[in-house]
């Protein structure tokens, strides 16, 4: 690879002036309306070679295109989000012969149908970026499939050309590939390579050079054709619409398709300059005669199409036989060894990922509590403020710990998932928990967030990541707050083991479990209410096939998404700390005796005068003591408690010096506060996640503020009913 | 259905996104699946070299032969 001319400042200002006149030349569609979006589709670091390309990566689920993506772009990987979606995006780069390649990795498709987020991302990106070359990848032992949507593609662009993967795994089962004869079926450029292999990527790269520069290949991707009335209906169609604004940026013919498969969003677009309704009296009539679904119709014809071309290009392949994985299944998914299996898994799991992360949380609590001590003793040596030093200490340097406190906790959980994923057992267990899952209206894969929020919500928000579905995906989003995470178990335990026996304390627990996990039921079903007319979509869920998960491709997987953490709620975390030093900090009236020391996070102590903090919860006294039995003292921790639950215990045993004891609290009051603390309010970096998750700041709110008044609810109705019969 | 046995689709009943999207999987009529699982919970069928788990009600709707 050619060596990289050194950069400059001036020369990068420079480039990216140049590279939005580049845009504007190109003319994208969707860049007038939304510059900031669209226009950043392929980023640039500094981009300091005259002729760049963007490929992108297409491709179904469980193919290996992430990898082979990681693979070419090496170190230079840019994780974040598509614009306004929750779905993930990467970006990278390679150069090859002072020429710079600009690779997006698209989101795993079965087709580009645009029927679910994933597609959608996918399609609009091909459609409106028109990238210089899309790759696809494709599966060798299952090109059948795994060609499918490269077919789809070749009716967009001409741009094609195909990768196929696993040839390691093809090999072992002695399939063969005729790539010559293939290449000429199809027309265009295909190659054939394990992503594993070192040599892989030089060739990949040489590859993509070459289906860009030379003329070896001829970019005729097979049309396909298909029955004689679908081919009259496609004529029909093309000849109503062809003047038309949208055609100028979209290929008459798919546009054509789309319309014929009733595809709503091309059908929405082009209904704003031209009444469609002639033609879908047309397009009734045709599925009426011959009996069909012309979407379902098409995709057949495709696969009929593709089954002729990779039976005359494969040799040795088995349709129907028992693998591997069909064996490990007949354990795994056993309908009782199964589950037996899948606890095991999932206790080893939430167990791993919260005590191997213990020792490491108390040792970076530890060398922070060390090092603000010793900032604390250096800043005072030189006399400087003390109200700079606490801000810096207590502030700052707490702000910072709070972030990295979480960071063991994320990484060791990312890495866990990584590995569930690449081996494949994570889509089983979606499987099996569909069972059980379906009787409360949700799919299997929301269990994982279930269990892993009762270790930690932000885990639990982070593990919808693998529902697919959007409503459910949300409503696991908010309803994760409702499950009661490690911390504040910790308080109940701290509070029933002071005021009752240790029979009635464990009924007690288990009590306030179950009221969780109902709220979190009830939630599933209000929810159910809002989005009721979004997709209804039944389970239709691919089990990949079993693979030892490798180094490369977990660690990859976890230092992106941890890296995603870090940027998004980091800074969030960060903020709110500020804020809770300051509202503690800064006095309301003039300081008195009355110090109250307290924890944020697990790190340094703040001092407190009588701060806005307690101001607060003197003025709140009026409303929280006739409804909940909230005293002040009662309520200042639960205030604290908001940016995280850790902090509630430590503020009661500061503000009772004398204990918690019965003389003090009430038991109605004690189980008001035990039930209003479990679910009252998800913690700061709860609330950041579910922000860069959800990427909505209404849902962000909703997360907040729907837990807090059905807790409020519940709360004033039980200790009511309490203070009544005691 | 009992496991193992290979089948061709008849007919789906279903509504129709979910019939287009079985037919991106390459679920439709004419086709030759494989029945992988079927004793509780979602069916897993063998498509084209892939296997698919269908939710039990929709899996019920496709008619085989």
């Amino acid at each position: 690879m050619p060596k990289r001319r050194p950069h400059y400042g001036k020369r990068y200002r420079f480039h990216r002036h140049r590279s939005r006149v580049m845009k504007t030349k190109l003319g994208l569609p969707k860049a007038t309306k939304h510059p900031k979006r669209y226009g950043r589709g392929f980023r640039k670091d500094f981009n300091d070679h005259s002729i760049e390309h963007k490929i992108a990566f297409l491709g179904n689920p469980n193919v290996g295109k992430s990898s082979l993506f990681n693979i070419l772009s090496g170190s230079h990987v840019h994780v974040g989000n598509w614009p306004g979606k929750t779905v993930e995006k990467k970006e990278g780069h390679f150069i090859l012969s002072d020429e710079y390649f600009s690779l997006v990795d698209l989101p795993g498709a079965y087709s580009l149908s645009a029927r679910s987020e994933e597609e959608l991302v996918t399609r609009n990106f091909i459609v409106d970026e028109k990238p210089d070359l899309i790759c696809v990848i494709a599966d060798a032992t299952r090109l059948e499939r795994t060609l499918f949507i490269a077919l789809q593609a070749m009716e967009l662009t001409n741009n094609v050309a195909i990768i196929i993967n696993m040839k390691d795994i093809a090999e072992k089962e002695c399939i063969e590939l005729d790539i010559d004869l293939l290449e000429e079926k199809l027309g265009v450029p295909v190659l054939y390579v394990c992503a594993f292999e070192e040599e892989s990527i030089i060739r990949i790269k040489k590859f993509i050079y070459d289906s860009l520069h030379t003329k070896k290949y001829t970019f005729n991707p097979a049309m396909m054709v298909y029955s004689q009335k679908i081919e009259y209906m496609i004529q029909n169609i093309s000849n109503q619409i062809k003047d038309r604004e949208l055609l100028r940026e979209y290929p008459t013919r798919w546009v054509a398709f789309r319309i014929l498969e009733g595809d709503q969003i091309v059908k929405d677009e082009l209904a704003k300059e031209y009444d469609l309704a002639d033609i879908e009296i047309k397009i009734e009539k045709l599925s009426k005669e011959e009996q069909f679904d012309p979407a379902v119709e098409i995709s057949k014809r495709k696969y009929n199409a593709l089954h002729h071309i990779v039976y005359s290009v494969v040799s040795g392949y088995e349709d129907f036989k028992e693998t591997t994985s069909d064996k490990i299944d007949k354990a795994l998914l056993h309908k009782f060894w199964g589950y037996l299996i899948l606890t095991a898994i999932f206790a080893a799991f939430f167990l791993i990922t919260f005590y191997a992360s213990s020792p490491i949380i108390t040792g970076v609590d530890w060398i922070f509590v060390q090092f603000s001590s010793w900032v604390l003793t250096s800043l005072e040596s030189i006399n400087s403020p003390a109200f700079l030093n606490s801000l810096l200490v207590n502030g700052v340097i707490a702000g910072i710990a709070a972030v990295l406190l979480f960071l063991p906790i994320i990484f060791i959980f990312y890495a866990l998932i990584a590995i569930l994923e690449d081996s494949g057992y994570l889509a089983r267990s979606a499987y099996l928990m569909d069972k059980v899952m379906g009787k409360f209206g949700m799919q299997g894969s929301a269990f994982l967030s279930l269990i892993m929020g009762f270790g930690c919500n932000v885990a639990g928000v982070m593990a919808t990541r693998t529902i697919k579905n959007k409503r459910e995906r949300t409503t696991m989003i908010i309803a994760n707050s409702f499950i009661p995470c490690a911390a504040r178990l910790g308080v109940i335990a701290f509070l029933t083991g002071i005021f009752f026996k240790p029979w009635l304390a464990a009924i007690i627990m288990l009590l306030l479990y179950g009221v969780s996990i109902l709220l979190v039921l009830i939630t599933g079903l209000i929810f159910k209410l809002f989005y009721e007319r979004d997709d209804p979509l039944p389970l239709i869920l691919e089990l990949p096939e079993y693979r030892r998960p490798r180094l490369r491709s977990v660690m990859n997987l976890t230092w992106e998404r941890t890296g995603i953490f870090l940027k998004k709620a980091g800074a969030f975390i960060f903020v709110a700390s500020l804020v809770i030093w300051f509202l503690s900090n800064v006095p309301y009236v003039k300081p008195t005796e009355n110090t109250v020391l307290l924890y944020v996070g697990m790190s340094p102590v703040i001092v407190t005068k009588i701060s806005i903090a307690e101001f607060l919860g003197r003025g709140l006294e009026v409303i929280t003591i006739p409804l909940f039995g909230f005293s002040w003292k009662m309520v200042v921790p639960l205030i604290f408690g908001i940016p995280a639950k850790e902090v509630i215990i430590s503020a009661l045993s500061i503000l009772h010096p004398g204990g918690i004891t019965r003389v003090l609290w009430t038991i109605p009051q004690v189980i008001s506060f035990l039930l209003f603390q479990l679910t009252y309010a998800p913690c700061f970096a709860t609330i950041a996640v579910i922000k860069s998750e959800t990427r909505s700041w209404k849902l962000t709110a909703i997360g907040f503020f729907y837990p807090l008044i059905v807790t409020s609810i519940l709360t004033v109705i039980v200790f009511q009913i309490f203070l009544a019969i005691m | 259905m009992s496991e193992n046995a290979v089948m061709t689709v008849k007919a789906i009943k279903a509504g129709f996104k979910a019939i287009r999207f079985l037919a991106d999987l390459g679920i439709h009529e004419g086709e030759k699946i494989r029945i992988v699982k079927n004793d509780i919970g979602p069916v897993i069928v063998e498509v084209k070299g892939t296997r698919v788990a269908i939710g039990r009600g929709l899996a019920g709707k496709i008619k085989l032969s």
